[in-house]
């Protein structure tokens, strides 16, 4: 660009070089703010209200639909969600024998009880889990263990499920973009599980995972002779996040498979028939052509996946209830449950700090964005 | 694929054509399942083991039977969500592709102060769970005083919005400068380069991110659920699903709600084969040669 302009400047002797990209520039700059305004406008409308009300609420205790009054409190909400306490365990002694006491039915040391051990101000913190480390005995206390474990709970279904849909989606979307002859019906066929309806999909799912032979999977291991009983795969503790990290998987896999294929579809022929010239092999291709031209494509499927998976809610609610919680569907409970917005609005806080961070580091770790 | 021959290119062509066939298995299986499930009456649901075709309790053989479908049909509500979504999504994604696609040109190839934050204020719009931000929302529509449609096509802007912004400036980004170079040389203003070079060269991004969208749009409960609760006839289908009635009171319908999930994802899947020609062709491989 600079050199067209360089050019053209020097032939007319009477504005300098500098003043013509300036004007170019404001210009480019005006045309940017005009087609900004639409989105910028429908923000400033729906969204700004909604989400300063979210940020103010979470430093109070407000309570939902109700006429009393609302008080300011500070981080007090954020406080009693994320408050941890690790502490040791000591193992409790035996007063008659002054050894340290050992349970006859297991042969393992006794410990003290978490409760006694962890903090009771300012509120009560309660065991989240425990675990041994040198030979010592360490509890982690909670003030919201449902909370932390909701988070843990979230965090794990991202990374697994993003990662999982990554790769399936990649796959998927390489496969589809090769030429054969039922391409057309394949594309469509593909995007079936996200077009489901998310609510509708999780009471099928649900019925699939039943807990006898009426389910599909009870029914199918049953026939396959894999199990001798029946897996209640929604009510063990086991099976519970797998379960909705395969449901998961197979609902967004196409949205991240057509986002792929639309990067793939975009890149220029000529430069893979170059390649095909120069004797590259297709797994070459793929590693120094494909890969990095579709980085962009990667980083915002990957940003958007990972937002809804962060904030997942339906199939956890219909599918888990109070059972397990995502993040967004104990937010759910808070509101609807307790009524106690200031702390829903707290985890929406937290959860929308999560997501930027995640879409930050993605954007620094592959290196996209660099002007 | 290339035609290769000999018996190294028949075990690569039958190994191509097993992965496609996995790949449909996995996708379309649970699918295949809402549909069998749909078939069957509540005493054939209940059956143990569950059939993978609906079979007669008694004698076991084939009898799919059309009474959630005949239900389905007969629930006015249900084709009248059918009528509510199709105009929301429709006009949620044309409202959000428009709005989109003028920002993702100005943040894919304008030079200008505040891009950066702009595209970040924009994806921050999208990052609170629905919840969160539903009692605010519901304020602004009450302030506005919105019909329950308009208000569900606004509320939607808050995850389609982000999306097709972010998706299409990664790839108006992608597009030489040189193309819009060469265009303005020969005269087209910076607006023009935008809609008559650049937009069609984005067509299969385009295609593809209306119709993330529209699905999306389509397939939203919870604000859907409680915008339309002053104005029932507003719902959309996921919300007129939620309120089947079972025939018998106690128990949820779910032959029902599965025969409704499979007569609602047909005509999207019809709308993608339209569309999919668009993301077929994709005018792209030759212009972008600059």
């Amino acid at each position: 660009m600079t050199s067209n302009h360089d050019n053209a400047s020097s032939k007319s002797k009477v504005s300098s070089p500098k003043v013509k990209m300036s004007n170019l520039a404001k210009r480019e700059e005006r045309l940017a703010f005009r087609l900004l305004l639409p989105a910028l406008l429908i923000i400033a409308i729906i969204a700004f209200y909604p989400l300063a009300q979210v940020f103010y609420t979470s430093f109070t205790d407000r309570v939902f639909a109700s006429g009393q009054e609302t008080n300011f409190i500070g981080f007090d909400n954020y406080q009693q969600l994320l408050s941890v306490h690790i502490t040791t365990l000591d193992p409790v002694i035996d007063e008659a024998t002054g050894e340290i006491m050992i349970d006859p039915e297991t042969g393992q040391k006794v410990y003290e009880r978490p409760l006694d051990v962890l903090p009771r101000e300012p509120s009560r913190y309660r065991e989240f889990n425990q675990f041994s480390l040198f030979g010592n005995r360490y509890v982690v206390g909670a003030t919201d263990p449902s909370f932390i474990q909701s988070v843990s709970n979230t965090i794990t279904f991202t990374v697994v499920s993003v990662f999982l849909e990554l790769v399936l989606g990649l796959a998927i979307a390489l496969v589809v973009n090769s030429k054969f002859r039922f391409r057309g019906s394949m594309r469509a066929a593909m995007l079936v599980p996200w077009a489901v309806i998310t609510v509708v999909s999780a009471r099928m799912w649900e019925w699939m995972l039943a807990p006898s032979r009426i389910g599909m999977f009870n029914a199918l291991f049953d026939w396959m002779g894999v199990i001798d009983s029946p897996i209640a795969f929604l009510a063990s503790g086991t099976y519970q996040l797998p379960a909705m990290i395969a449901v998961d998987v197979w609902k967004t896999t196409p949205f991240m498979a057509l986002l792929l294929l639309a990067g793939l579809q975009i890149m220029p022929e000529d430069i893979f028939e170059a390649a095909e010239i120069d004797g590259a092999g297709k797994i070459r291709q793929f590693i120094t052509i494909t890969l990095p031209l579709l980085k962009p494509a990667i980083v915002v499927a990957l940003i958007f996946r990972t937002l809804d998976a962060l904030r997942v809610f339906d199939i956890f609610q219909v599918m888990l209830g109070q059972s397990q919680y995502s993040m967004a569907s104990y937010n759910y409970f808070q509101l609807i449950g307790n009524r106690n917005m200031g702390l829903a609005s707290a985890i929406g806080v937290i959860i929308f700090i999560l997501i930027f961070l995640f879409a930050i580091s993605y954007i620094k770790m592959l290196g996209v964005d660099q002007e | 694929m290339k035609k290769s021959s000999g018996t190294f290119g028949v075990l690569k062509r039958f190994g191509f054509n097993f992965m496609i066939i996995f790949i449909l298995v996995y996708l379309l299986f649970p699918f295949y399942w809402a549909v069998n499930s749909s078939l069957k009456t509540e005493s054939q649901l209940f059956m143990t083991p569950a059939t993978a075709i609906p079979r007669d309790p008694a004698t076991l053989e084939f009898s799919p039977t059309m009474q959630n479908y005949s239900a389905v049909l007969r629930d006015g509500q249900f084709l009248r969500g059918l009528a509510n979504s199709s105009i929301v999504a429709t006009s949620t994604t044309v409202l959000a592709l428009i709005a989109g696609s003028f920002a993702a040109f100005a943040l894919g190839k304008l030079r200008f102060r505040g891009r950066r934050p702009a595209l970040y204020l924009i994806l921050a719009m999208t990052m609170f769970p629905q919840v969160t931000v539903l009692t605010g929302l519901y304020a602004v529509i009450t302030a506005l005083g919105l019909s329950a449609r308009v208000s569900m096509i606004f509320a939607y802007m808050i995850f389609t919005l982000p999306f097709t912004t972010w998706v299409l400036t990664s790839f108006f980004k992608e597009l030489p400068d040189a193309l819009m170079e060469s265009a303005q040389v020969d005269g087209a203003t910076t607006f023009q380069t935008f809609k008559s070079i650049l937009l069609p060269l984005t067509a299969p991004a385009l295609v593809t991110t209306g119709l993330l969208a529209f699905i999306a749009a389509w397939n939203e409960y919870l604000f859907a659920l409680t915008f339309t609760s002053i104005d029932p006839t507003a719902r959309t289908v996921p919300v007129a699903i939620a309120y089947f009635a079972g025939a018998v009171a106690r128990q949820e319908p779910f032959g029902e709600i599965m025969a409704a999930a499979s007569l609602v994802t047909v005509p999207l899947v019809v709308l993608v084969l339209i569309f999919q020609r668009r993301i077929v062709t994709g005018l792209t491989a030759g212009a972008v040669k600059g």
